[in-house]
């Protein structure tokens, strides 16, 4: 298992486009991937790899987030989805 | 008693997409998912759960097709079909009818109308309004797959026969994205508001819609002629000749119009001798209107929602992630957020205010937060914690003296303080200012200004408070005249007031998106001008006509004429000789 946090940076936050490719990115890893916020208690690690599952997280703009993989890519699978989040998806 | 012949029938819904129609019905049923809760025996769940794929497999190959046919013509579009192609490969939904069928037994329509509906609901909780639209696709989604395991066809609006309304309950995401645009005239629909998914598309093609029509599809039969009336929202049902003469009339002057003005949405906003103006929205939630691309700030953002629209006081958490939201929307412009005007006609489910005999000179607005510094407190912490995410500005409503201004930024400076003393980051240099809608704090603008750093005129309520008339009266409607020549001069009196000393002078009122009314108060120095999305291209038109120095000679004739008919008179007929 191989972790790490970060913070959602781009105005659209986890939504729309920035969701999709967020999963297809996720999609292209052999380990099991989630997503947990990490501003609420009571939520849970969601699957990244379920586009449904990443929008009912509504994750905006300032959130922080923490990024789980599970398997023989897990390193790269974290390293890459971070590296996506934190180049703002590409936003402004 | 008895008329002759049968009245026309007149339906009423919410108009969200404006426009004119005159057809006839169409009325349309798309495929109703008939599911029931049944299982199969054990020893056949490969066999069901080849179904299922089989059909997913169909799914994807319609929605490839029709993403393929749009891509072209409306790559907008085709993205929520690609959007649907996710959601209909989600793992997550594969593994929830894997489950129901390998380990309930569970018939494949069943699992699929159960999985569909469980995810559903969980978007709908999301508090982001986009988000929660989005449960749309997934039960549009959950049909298709349904209906492919029924061994149904496709029925949608793609092939009319011929022009037509079309009458719906519901409108999914699908049908309207591949209705035929040529025949659709109009649409009528039993359900949904202005930010649904129909709202939303209807608008997009610009085909006049009226959602809400109570019974719409019980009412109305297939081929009775009507008049869509997206501009009021009405819908004439088998008019008389001569309804329909009028209204043919008025078709075409409003496409004429529509076709003109419309070019001027995306202007930047010049009059004909080339100064510049601002253009600013005003709102009242947290959607990413399209507005926003049009303008140069948003010169009211009304708060009132967060708080009617809920069943106990908002935190200031919510406030402030919503504040913060529109900021976003606004992407980096100014954002004026007025703070809380309830009392009058507006009241909170939560909070008890004693009943008023005169609710519209009473304890509303400032005055009422002034007395419930709690409330007022919280709503200040939130616009201030926002306004370290963008460019935010805090107005005071409903301010008639000094001692309010004075009392509001006392109130201001301690809840900075607080901020300050506890580590949390804000704006320091956020712009205070006041409305200006009693005539007591408009007739001394010279004192005013020295202590805010900006003043927004509220149209509706100074002539209100002008006039001494009660809006919402109907019975004395005709005494209330925004565009009287009284109105023009204490404008007149403001804008100079704060020209003169270098402070920005805004007007948020219904005034500003009256292109008559904008075209004098630009004569009379008005340089922002916040409006509702829908009159941005009529104002940015009417103002292009005009220099400055023919602006200013309009201006000092209407302060010089004697009633607010000769004012619309003249002004409209300065404008007609443009046209």
């Amino acid at each position: 298992m191989y972790t790490k946090q970060t913070e959602l940076k781009n105005i659209s936050g986890l939504h729309a486009r920035p969701a999709s490719e967020f999963v297809a990115m996720a999609k292209s890893f052999e380990s099991a991937v989630t997503v947990r916020r990490l501003d609420d208690p009571e939520a849970k690690a969601v699957n990244a790899k379920s586009i449904i599952k990443i929008l009912s997280q509504g994750i905006a703009v300032g959130t922080p987030i923490e990024i789980a993989a599970d398997g023989p890519d897990e390193e790269t699978a974290v390293e890459k989805l971070i590296a996506m989040v934190d180049s703002k998806f590409g936003e402004d | 008693m008895q008329k002759k012949g049968e009245q026309m029938r007149i339906l009423k819904g919410n108009p969200v997409s404006p426009g004119l129609a005159l057809a006839s019905i169409y009325i349309y049923k798309a495929f109703k998912a008939d599911v029931h809760e049944s299982y199969f025996p054990a020893g056949q769940e490969e066999e069901h759960f080849l179904k299922f794929k089989d059909a997913i497999e169909m799914a994807e190959k319609e929605l490839n097709e029709i993403v393929t046919s749009m891509s072209a013509e409306s790559p907008d579009k085709a993205k929520i079909f690609t959007a649907h192609t996710e959601i209909l490969l989600d793992e997550e939904i594969e593994e929830g009818v894997r489950e129901m069928i390998y380990e309930s037994h569970a018939m494949p329509d069943y699992a699929v109308d159960e999985v569909f509906s469980e995810f559903a609901k969980l978007l709908e909780k999301a508090k982001d309004p986009l988000i929660a639209a989005r449960a749309a696709d997934l039960r549009d989604v959950r049909n298709r797959v349904l209906r492919i395991l029924k061994g149904e066809k496709e029925n949608n609006l793609s092939s009319l026969r011929e022009n037509c309304i079309v009458v719906a309950h519901d409108l999914l995401p699908s049908d309207t994205a591949t209705m035929d645009r040529q025949r659709v005239m109009g649409i009528i629909t039993e359900v949904g508001g202005a930010t649904s998914h129909t709202a939303i598309l209807a608008r997009g093609y610009k085909i006049p819609a009226v959602l809400g029509v109570k019974d719409a599809t019980e009412i109305l039969n297939n081929g009775d002629n009507v008049i869509l009336d997206a501009l009021k929202g009405t819908v004439l049902v088998e008019p008389d000749k001569d309804t329909i003469e009028v209204y043919r009339q008025k078709l075409v002057e409003y496409i004429q119009e529509e076709r003109q003005t419309s070019e001027y949405l995306d202007r930047i906003p010049l009059v004909a001798s080339g100064e510049r103006y601002s253009v600013g929205l005003n709102i009242g939630g947290t959607e990413p209107e399209e507005g926003f691309k049009y303008v140069d700030y948003v010169g009211l953002f009304r708060t009132e929602f967060l708080y009617m629209g809920s069943e106990y006081m908002p935190t200031e958490e919510e406030q402030f992630q919503a504040y913060r939201k529109v900021l976003a929307n606004a992407m980096g412009n100014p954002v004026t957020l007025r703070t809380l005007d309830i009392g009058g006609d507006k009241t909170l489910k939560y909070m008890a205010l004693p009943k008023e005999d005169n609710p519209f000179l009473g304890n509303r607005a400032l005055r009422l937060c002034l007395q419930h510094m709690d409330m007022f407190r919280t709503q200040l912490r939130a616009a201030l914690r926002a306004s370290a995410f963008g460019n935010l500005q805090i107005m005071f409503p409903m301010v008639g003296t000094m001692d309010d201004i004075r009392a509001a930024n006392k109130v201001v400076a301690e809840v900075k303080a607080e901020l300050r003393a506890e580590g949390i980051a804000f704006d320091e240099r956020v712009k205070v200012g006041i409305m200006i809608e009693i005539p007591s704090i408009a007739l001394i603008s010279d004192q005013a200004v020295k202590e805010v750093d900006f003043g927004s005129v509220g149209t509706n309520d100074l002539t209100q408070y002008l006039h001494a008339v009660d809006r919402m009266n109907p019975a004395i409607t005709d005494y209330y005249h925004s565009m009287s020549p009284a109105m023009f001069r204490v404008l007149g009196k403001v804008f100079e007031e704060y020209n003169k000393a270098g402070k920005e002078i805004s007007v948020c009122g219904e005034l500003a998106g009256d292109h008559m009314a904008a075209l004098v108060m630009f004569g009379l120095g008005l340089r922002k001008f916040s409006m509702n999305a829908s009159n941005i291209a009529r104002v940015k038109r009417t103002l292009s006509l005009f220099t400055l120095e023919e602006a200013k000679e309009i201006a000092k004739k209407v302060l010089n004429l004697a009633t607010q008919a000769e004012v619309i008179e003249f002004v409209k007929g300065e404008i007609e000789k443009k046209n």
